[in-house]
């Protein structure tokens, strides 16, 4: 071949790309997902189930970046923070509005951002405590901090902190904001790219194309592209894949690991694997003694590590996760900011592990229960696993399987040696993960009973540091002092299993879990 | 006759009320509080306790349980805790979907079950006999989930007759829709229903008045619907009352598989999140249907044996 016809046939593929590449609009995209959604209120609840609609409803000031990393500009288009940290200044894009075509004003991002901050608005309120005041001139949106706070932008792009409109909301029957929220939560009105237009609850729910929204697609015009999403709530996940494989819907979520090999063998279907921040450990409980009043090995930091070497994850992930998880080397995810790279984790060391057994008080091994969820096949594989893994070191695992509720009842009152666990982060930003893994005064080092002041003391230092380089090193820090004293078992992290019809393109889950629904369109 | 049906529903009060009470202690035996299974594991002690004052499960038993009697009387079972709408409009939109599927299942059972139990009943000892009674046995051995897979699979996926799950908006779109999972629970039904009729058919068709009435040269179509289908209904017809009050509890795993909204998934997820007025309304609920059930059923069955007295 010549290097003319050559680089006539990259033209071609490169038009050729070009084209495929060309959004088309227009169009429903029927997603199957495996449960409803609660209570579209963002401040009020924070179940996944509904943040992961929430996002598509309420838009925030700055929004996640789609890897995860950072934030990028949202209803305000630029924010500057004053060189001592203590003021952020936001400039609101002109002529935005909600849904029903009213304007979103300064007025409406100070009255939401006000009620997500109330101490006593849900669970995350918390999030926005460094704010002091809030001063709206035009478009310019100026939060006061108490302190400078580096994880205000992230916060700010979080679901909590939504624009919703003040009027509407107000206007909507109920005596006390909580009444109301129930009212509106019910035909909720913002200004995502979306917009509620029918519920049927346990059945489905129709989004609609909002007509006002801000952002551009690649043709100039108002994103999203599709007409409407409409939501299947398939509980059972076969059901939810012979729909997708029979064309009845065009996306489902939550594909069981176990069948990513098949679909991706499909050639109808994109199983897509997106990155998350869900991290899988085993909780321990770290007390001298357990509830019963019993000794607890586990108090015994060797014996933590011990286990933690006899974990084989590679072997675990081929397992338990079909080959789609990769080694947990800190307690956050790859995917989250200031992670450290150079963290090893606990890689297999069967040798390491028993001269570290023998070095405590069990070398002649032990017993140990771990609560697991009843009827999680991913639980009972895990921990079969683990039952053998262990028993190289002497160590017996009993498991005991109790449903969701009990489990978290015996958490909550620490009265367990250790159970499965998995985390996924809201925010842009480690310090959520961190505080609830790391620290005491949280909920205990997620009930370990945990605690280092050195952590409480860098943790407090770095959610006033502005300086990105110190942050990151105050994070390597607490990283390596988090793994050296080992109070979970370091499992694997997982991602989002998504199958989508070939025919569907730019849907994105970011690793926060947000389903990214506006720059999606379907080829005709 | 309706004064006995009076006293019936009469009757039906005081077994509400036990009902009411033991769920509403039961509820709260079980681990875990909707505080916590509403906030999920991050929730630190301080927000779980405020979420259960402003529920009212702080309160002494006693007075929780007041409240959701006075509330009841008014025709008020609360709101659910994870859903935040009340329970009654929760019920009002579920429970109808719920019977549609059970009555479809019931139609589809007897209309299986009946023929083929006269016909193995009539070819009794042959291949055919063998045959039915082989089949509907290895049917009632199979779980409901496996059995409604398979059909999904098969008349859903592979042959595209039926729709995948789902519950339609018309309807003759609901009987389409529902026709899979009415038939899963339907040949469950047959199952039961099938072994039992055929018995009582070859009981009555060995009766002197079914030998006399074929004596008297009555065609045998006659004798087999007026004389022996008739007496021998009355046992199934039984049986089927119970069965029919099984089936509503026994949605749960049909709805989940064919993702039907019923009652049987909100009760799944109820219990689950430990959303107790939802527990609370649905059970109750339950514990009417079935009584009504079993009523109707009792009258059908006096209907069909002048013997049986009603008193």
């Amino acid at each position: 071949m010549n290097r003319l016809s050559q680089a006539a046939l990259t033209l071609v593929a490169a038009l050729s790309v070009s084209q495929a590449m060309a959004a088309t609009r227009g169009g429903q995209l029927v997603y199957g997902r495996y449960a409803d959604s609660l209570f579209l209120d963002p401040v009020l609840n924070d179940a996944n189930l509904d943040i992961w609609i929430l996002t598509n409803l309420y838009d925030t000031l700055l929004q996640p970046t789609a890897d995860g990393k950072g934030v990028q500009p949202g209803l305000a288009s630029r924010y500057v923070a004053s060189s001592d940290g203590k003021t952020l200044t936001l400039t609101l894009r002109p002529g935005l509005k909600f849904a029903d075509g009213s304007a979103l004003t300064g007025a409406d991002v100070k009255w939401s951002l006000d009620r997500a901050r109330k101490p006593d608005a849900g669970a995350w309120s918390s999030s926005l405590a460094s704010i002091d005041t809030i001063a709206v001139s035009g478009s310019t949106v100026t939060l006061r901090l108490k302190r400078p706070d580096p994880t205000l932008p992230a916060a700010l792009a979080t679901f909590n902190a939504g624009i919703m409109p003040q009027k509407l909301f107000t206007a909507a029957p109920g005596k006390n904001d909580a009444e109301k929220a129930k009212a509106f939560a019910e035909k909720p009105i913002g200004s995502g790219a979306f917009v509620l237009s029918e519920w049927k609850r346990g059945s489905y729910m129709v989004l609609k194309r909002n007509p006002y929204y801000w952002k551009k697609g690649d043709d100039g015009k108002a994103l999203p592209y599709l007409d409407s999403v409409r939501f299947e709530i398939i509980p059972d996940d076969n059901t939810r894949i012979l729909k997708l494989q029979a064309g009845e819907l065009q996306g489902a979520e939550f594909i069981p690991l176990s069948r990513v090999a098949e679909l991706k063998r499909n050639p109808a279907l994109d199983m897509e694997l997106f990155p998350s921040t869900k991290v899988n450990s085993i909780l321990m409980n770290n007390r001298p003694t357990l509830k019963s009043g019993a000794d607890n090995p586990l108090s015994d930091v060797r014996v933590r590590q011990a286990l933690n070497y006899a974990t084989n994850k590679e072997a675990l992930i081929q397992v338990v996760t079909y080959g789609t998880g990769k080694p947990m080397t800190s307690y956050m995810s790859s995917t989250t900011p200031l992670f450290d790279t150079a963290q090893k984790g606990f890689p297999y060391d069967l040798a390491k592990a028993k001269a570290l057994l023998a070095a405590s008080k069990y070398k002649g091994g032990f017993e140990i229960s771990v609560l697991a969820t009843s009827g999680s096949a991913d639980d009972l594989a895990l921990l079969t696993a683990l039952q053998q893994m262990w028993a190289a070191v002497g160590v017996r695992l009993k498991i005991e399987q109790v449903d969701a509720a009990t489990k978290t009842a015996r958490y909550r009152a620490n009265d367990f040696q250790m159970r499965t666990a998995a985390w996924t982060n809201d925010i842009n930003d480690p310090s959520q993960i961190t505080s609830y893994y790391a620290l005491f005064d949280n909920i205990e080092s997620v009930h370990t009973g945990f605690k280092s002041a050195e952590i409480d003391k860098l943790f407090a230092q770095s959610q006033q540091e502005l300086s990105r380089i110190t942050r990151a090193s105050q994070y390597r820090r607490i990283q390596s002092l988090y793994a050296a004293a080992a109070p979970i078992i370091y499992l694997y992290e997982t991602p989002y299993p998504v199958a989508l019809s070939k025919k569907v393109n730019g849907f994105v889950q970011i690793p926060l879990g947000n389903n990214i629904f506006s720059a999606t369109w379907l080829t005709k | 006759m309706n004064s006995y049906v009076l006293k019936r529903l009469v009757q039906i009060i005081p077994t509400f009320l036990a009902v009411m009470l033991l769920v509403f202690l039961l509820v709260r035996l079980l681990p875990g509080d909707p505080a916590s299974a509403v906030l999920g594991d991050r929730a630190t002690a301080e927000i779980v306790e405020r979420t259960n004052r402003e529920l009212g499960l702080d309160r002494p038993l006693a007075v929780q349980f007041g409240l959701f009697v006075q509330r009841l009387v008014q025709g008020d079972l609360g709101d659910s805790i994870s859903l935040k709408v009340p329970v009654l409009r929760l019920i009002a939109e579920r429970l109808p979907v719920t019977l549609f599927l059970s009555v479809y299942a019931a139609v589809l059972g007897v209309l299986m079950a009946v023929p083929l139990a006269v016909l193995a009943a009539v070819r009794r000892n042959t291949w055919v006999d063998a045959l039915i009674r082989g089949v509907f046995q290895v049917g009632l051995s199979l779980p409901v989930f496996y059995v409604a897979l398979q059909l999904l699979t098969l008349l859903g996926a592979r042959l595209g007759w039926f729709p995948i799950g789902g519950y339609g908006e018309s309807f003759t779109d609901h009987l389409y829709h529902l026709f899979l999972p009415a038939l899963t629970l339907g040949l469950n039904l047959a199952a039961v229903l099938v072994r039992t009729l055929r018995n009582s058919v070859i009981e009555v068709l060995t009766a002197e008045y079914v030998s006399f009435a074929r004596a008297k040269g009555l065609r045998s179509r006659v004798i087999m619907t007026r004389h022996v289908l008739r007496n021998a209904l009355i046992a199934t017809v039984t049986l089927l009352g119970l069965n029919i009050g099984g089936l509503i509890g026994g949605a749960v795993i049909t709805e989940s598989v064919f993702a039907i909204p019923g009652v049987g998934r909100l009760m799944v997820d109820a219990i689950f999140g430990r959303d107790y007025p939802v527990i609370q309304g649905l059970t109750l609920t339950f514990a009417l249907v079935v009584s009504l059930v079993f009523l109707i059923t009792d009258l059908i069955h006096s209907r069909l044996d002048p013997r049986v007295e009603l008193s």
